[in-house]
């Protein structure tokens, strides 16, 4: 960068192992404003556009053939069932199901886990929810480090078994 | 009448300050990733999965908040084999229906064994859309699949 060189011509010579005679220096000073001004708008954009979050994914591997049947024991079978109003019910095996809080949920999942090492979850998430509840329960599931899981459709006998406890 | 004042001349030395902002600038100008072009605009879920998405070799289904459904495909080559030549410098193709969806993934599968199958879909369509293209999925023979979210920094 060109800065000021703002020297009198003579104090080359008064330097210590200046051999060059001092020619005539002019002294050259370069208003750098506009540069600074090109560079400020450059480094603006380049800021203002930058992103620094990319997104990432979630794996999910689904069985081959829905025809393919598997035998689980119904003691580790935990059914949880997602209706769109955003209530969440757990039962294990053919017990009947229980409300239970979204923020509780992670809790009851490891409490679960390390009390049946075989725990498979089945995860119904009704038609009329959103994609955004099953990546919830999804995520929770991964957090709570069970890796046997599987989704479900949530039929109308699942209606039918919420509607018989809780009524309406 | 104000009386002019001798006026001192100041001169400020901007080089430190240039030297700065052109740091600035050049780790700016490295470090950018432009948001990546996609065929429709969806509003992510929030997990706190975070595998990084691949950026060769994959093949995405965007589903939009009103179920319109997009195919994208990352490679040109690919991209005039399954959407058609005048379709290749276009990201994605919106999808009609379901079974043309199957139709083009068994293809797009076909001609790159190794593409990876990724869903991108809105925080808030009905799952019942997403259920249908997991079953779908599965009867193409996909049975490994991603779903793009973005991080979330809380536990």
């Amino acid at each position: 960068m060109a800065g000021a060189d703002l020297a009198a011509p003579d104090s080359g010579k008064k330097k210590k192992g200046r051999k060059r005679k001092g020619a005539k220096r002019i002294s050259v000073r370069i208003d750098m404003t506009p540069m600074v001004d090109v560079i400020m708008l450059l480094l603006t954009f380049f800021m203002l556009t930058t992103v620094f979050k990319l997104p990432q994914t979630m794996e999910i591997n689904i069985p081959p053939d829905m025809k393919t049947q598997v035998e689980v024991p119904m003691s580790s079978l935990m059914t949880l069932r997602y209706t769109a109003d955003s209530t969440l019910y757990y039962n294990m095996a053919v017990e009947d199901p229980q409300k239970v809080d979204f923020k509780d949920l992670r809790t009851l999942l490891i409490e679960k886990r390390n009390a049946i090492p075989r725990l498979i979850v089945l995860v119904k998430v009704e038609r009329e929810g959103t994609f955004n509840q099953m990546v919830d329960v999804m995520d929770e599931i991964n957090m709570a480090e069970i890796t046997r899981f599987s989704l479900a459709p949530f039929t109308d006998r699942d209606k039918a078994i919420i509607r018989k406890v809780f009524g309406a | 009448m104000i009386r002019k004042k001798g006026r001192v001349n100041i001169h400020i030395d901007m080089t430190p300050m240039v030297d700065v902002i052109m740091l600035l600038l050049t780790f700016f100008m490295l470090t950018t990733n432009f948001k990546p072009d996609v065929v429709a605009e969806v509003i992510l879920p929030l997990s706190h999965s975070a595998i990084k998405l691949p950026e060769t070799d994959v093949v995405t289904v965007v589903v939009t908040k009103d179920n319109q459904l997009y195919m994208e495909l990352d490679s040109q080559v690919l991209r005039a084999k399954i959407f058609g030549e005048e379709n290749k410098l276009r990201l994605g193709i919106p999808v009609p229906d379901k079974n043309t969806l199957a139709d083009l993934l068994i293809r797009a599968r076909v001609a790159n064994p190794k593409l990876r199958t990724v869903i991108r879909s809105d925080m808030s369509t009905p799952f019942g859309q997403i259920e249908d293209i997991i079953t779908l999925l599965q009867k193409v023979k996909i049975t490994r699949f991603s779903l793009v979210t973005m991080l979330e920094e809380t536990t």
